[in-house]
């Protein structure tokens, strides 16, 4: 029963959401994070629990997302997909795309299966942008999702509405790749990335315990398609393609691969760094790269892995001893994180100018890139910061490890 | 005829034979040590039987059934588990987990993400008994990469007999082992092994002749002699193959 309640408080957490964040940038937010999350989750069933790194992971959200958006379209056409459904929808799209593609790509792990996904993921966006007809070309295809009858009242044309669907699909989704992980396939799926030849003297064929796992992720990598079908009302191939597939590495890494509910995290937190440094600066994809070569090089666990090397330390109720070696370390990273930043805008802004823009201006500061001090400014912050961040870090980790014995 | 019989096994890396027609038969439930010097060829012999090499030539019988050319996996589901010597475990998961993914074929339990593990019952028990039977019970919970070097290879073992395979193909189990881990592992082995055949490539002449029924010894790919402990310690081509340290073992 215990293990019920993180999925019963998620569930209320959820419903209470989109009545704090009312507004329709909250709830687009809250629909991208929906969307996000599964993908982010069916990812990790490839990369974190099977040790399959997939760099075309985006053809089968991708491709879902085409098929859910062409069953949209059929409500102008007399037939009609309750909106609710096009999910499904979505789960066959991504499940054959993973049939297909999968089929080649789980004969072979590690390297050779990453390298097999990029360039089967390069073949179909090319297939994609040669059939217009289908799939739109440059442009994608748009439907509307309130086109269908309406169902018990609702026509789902509101970003509430939608939200609701969204964030069940979620839930659901979440709920199911958890008990996944509890079946035998879910466990074979950890064997075979510890030890795949081991695997094939337990009398399991590791190269079929890849496919299946690889086909059930594509499933649900389509029902994030699915979702997101729902959401945008259009698809383009931006969304099948390899931006994608960085992304849903990008925020599963993030959120820690070693943990069910680390990418969950990723998820949230590079769509709302997407939107909310979106708004501030135009160059949020850098600070994201930023913080995916960080974590990489510093915390390969990520943010779950951070937060679970603190487990044994909160059990323990040693937190409140750990406090001040950690507060130590604030002003060095908030001036690192200044001076990187400054860096970054700078550089930005330089392009910008070289560009034709004018000088601009990120949360009130001025950047001035066309002159010295601000860039010795900058460098200096950043120097000082690191330095600080130097000194201040043994004695933290130190702490740490005394606290977590 | 049953038990594991091997005729005329070759094989041959590009232009190198390593193997050059083993003949071996080993009765059902018979402890059975396969030794001889370093390069002689033990490992891949065992590598041709348990699938990981196709062989060049020759037959592998095990109980009656062909298993030539079979896959790994196909040689597990006729009852042939194997260790190994540099082990291989699935480090990120608890002692555990790794004797339970050693079990599951045999339990039916297939690749199945409807059912639970958890509803495993017997899976579970067996599971359980296996780890007693290795020692590791207080363990239970712990990493495999975490355990200590005698504590791997005892799971090690318990890895390759927790499906309940009739016959048990151990490379090297007390590789690098003190004396008194060495003597916990035979007694292990022995317990562990009651009533399944038992084939395994020792370097520790003590303990293949505490353990063994039969011994063969491999030499330079070829089988040189095969029997009782006492008649292969006095057979001459075993003595000129172990000039040197080993010899005064055989003495």
């Amino acid at each position: 029963m215990r293990r019920w309640v993180p999925w019963i408080v998620a569930a209320i957490v959820m419903l209470i959401l989109p009545h704090v964040f009312a507004g329709g940038f909250g709830l687009s937010l809250l629909n991208r994070m929906a969307i996000a999350i599964v993908f982010a989750l069916s990812f990790n069933m490839l990369l974190g629990q099977g040790g399959m790194l997939d760099f075309g992971h985006a053809i089968m959200l991708g491709f879902g997302g085409f098929l859910a958006m062409h069953a949209m379209r059929l409500a102008g056409l007399g037939w009609y997909v309750p909106t609710p459904l096009l999910p499904l929808v979505g789960a066959a799209g991504g499940f054959a795309m993973a049939l297909l593609t999968g089929w080649i790509a789980t004969r072979r792990d590690r390297t050779a299966f990453a390298m097999i996904t990029l360039g089967l993921a390069e073949l179909v966006v090319a297939v994609v942008l040669m059939f217009p007809s289908l799939f739109g070309g440059e442009e994608g295809i748009n439907g509307d999702r309130s086109d269908g009858p309406k169902l018990l009242g609702f026509d789902f044309g509101t970003q509430g509405q939608a939200y609701h669907v969204l964030a069940f699909w979620a839930w659901l989704c979440a709920l199911l790749m958890w008990r996944y992980t509890l079946t035998p396939l879910g466990r074979l799926a950890n064997a075979v990335r510890d030890n795949a030849e081991r695997v094939g003297f337990l009398g399991y064929d590791p190269a079929r315990v890849r496919f299946r796992v690889y086909v059930l992720s594509g499933l649900f990598a389509g029902i994030a398609g699915g979702m997101q079908a729902i959401n945008d009302e259009i698809m383009t191939s931006v969304n099948i393609g390899s931006e994608a597939s960085g992304a849903v590495l990008l925020m599963t890494f993030i959120g820690g691969i070693g943990t069910f509910w680390g990418p969950v995290l990723g998820a949230v937190l590079i769509v709302l760094l997407q939107v909310a440094l979106g708004t501030v600066t135009d160059a949020w994809q850098l600070y994201s790269g930023l913080l995916f070569v960080s974590m990489v090089v510093w915390a390969p666990g990520g943010l779950s892995g951070i937060l679970l090397a603190h487990a044994p330390v909160v059990r323990a109720g040693r937190l409140g001893r750990l406090l001040p070696d950690y507060a130590r370390l604030v002003p060095g990273f908030v001036l690192t994180l200044a001076g990187v930043a400054a860096l970054s805008e700078l550089g930005f802004r330089l392009e910008a100018i070289r560009g034709g823009a004018s000088a601009g201006r990120v949360l009130g500061l001025p950047i001035v890139a066309t002159e010295a001090w601000p860039w010795l400014v900058a460098t200096a912050l950043f120097l000082t910061g690191a330095l600080l961040l130097r000194r201040t870090f043994p004695a933290a980790r130190a702490a740490w490890q005394e606290a977590a014995q | 005829m049953s038990g594991l019989v091997v005729s005329g096994l070759r094989k041959s890396f590009g232009s190198l034979e390593i193997i050059k027609g083993v003949n071996l038969s080993i009765a059902k439930g018979e402890r059975h040590a396969v030794i001889g010097p370093n390069g002689a060829g033990k490992s891949t012999l065992f590598h041709l039987i348990t699938g990981r090499f196709p062989a060049s030539a020759g037959k592998i019988m095990l109980d009656g059934a062909d298993i030539t050319g079979k896959s790994a996996h196909d040689i597990f589901r006729a009852g042939l588990a194997r260790s190994f010597q540099v082990t291989s475990l699935f480090p990120k998961l608890s002692v555990f987990e790794n004797l339970r993914c050693g079990a599951m074929r045999t339990h039916g339990a297939g690749m199945s993400v409807l059912r639970l593990l958890s509803g495993y019952r017997a899976l579970a028990e067996q599971t359980e008994a296996t780890m007693e039977a290795l020692g590791l019970a207080h363990r239970r919970d712990v990493q495999a990469g975490s355990l200590a070097y005698a504590e791997q290879r005892a799971l090690e073992i318990g890895v390759a007999i927790a499906g309940g395979a009739h016959t048990i193909l151990l490379d090297e189990p007390t590789a690098g082992m003190s004396r008194a881990e060495t003597e916990r592992a035979v007694s292990l082995i022995r317990k562990v092994t009651e009533g399944r055949t038992l084939v395994m490539i020792e370097h520790d002449l003590g303990v293949v002749f505490d353990l063994a029924d039969r011994i063969s010894v491999l030499a330079d790919g070829q089988v040189i002699a095969s029997g009782p402990p006492a008649e292969v310690r006095g057979h001459p081509a075993v003595r000129s193959a172990y000039l040197g340290t080993a010899a005064e073992v055989l003495a």
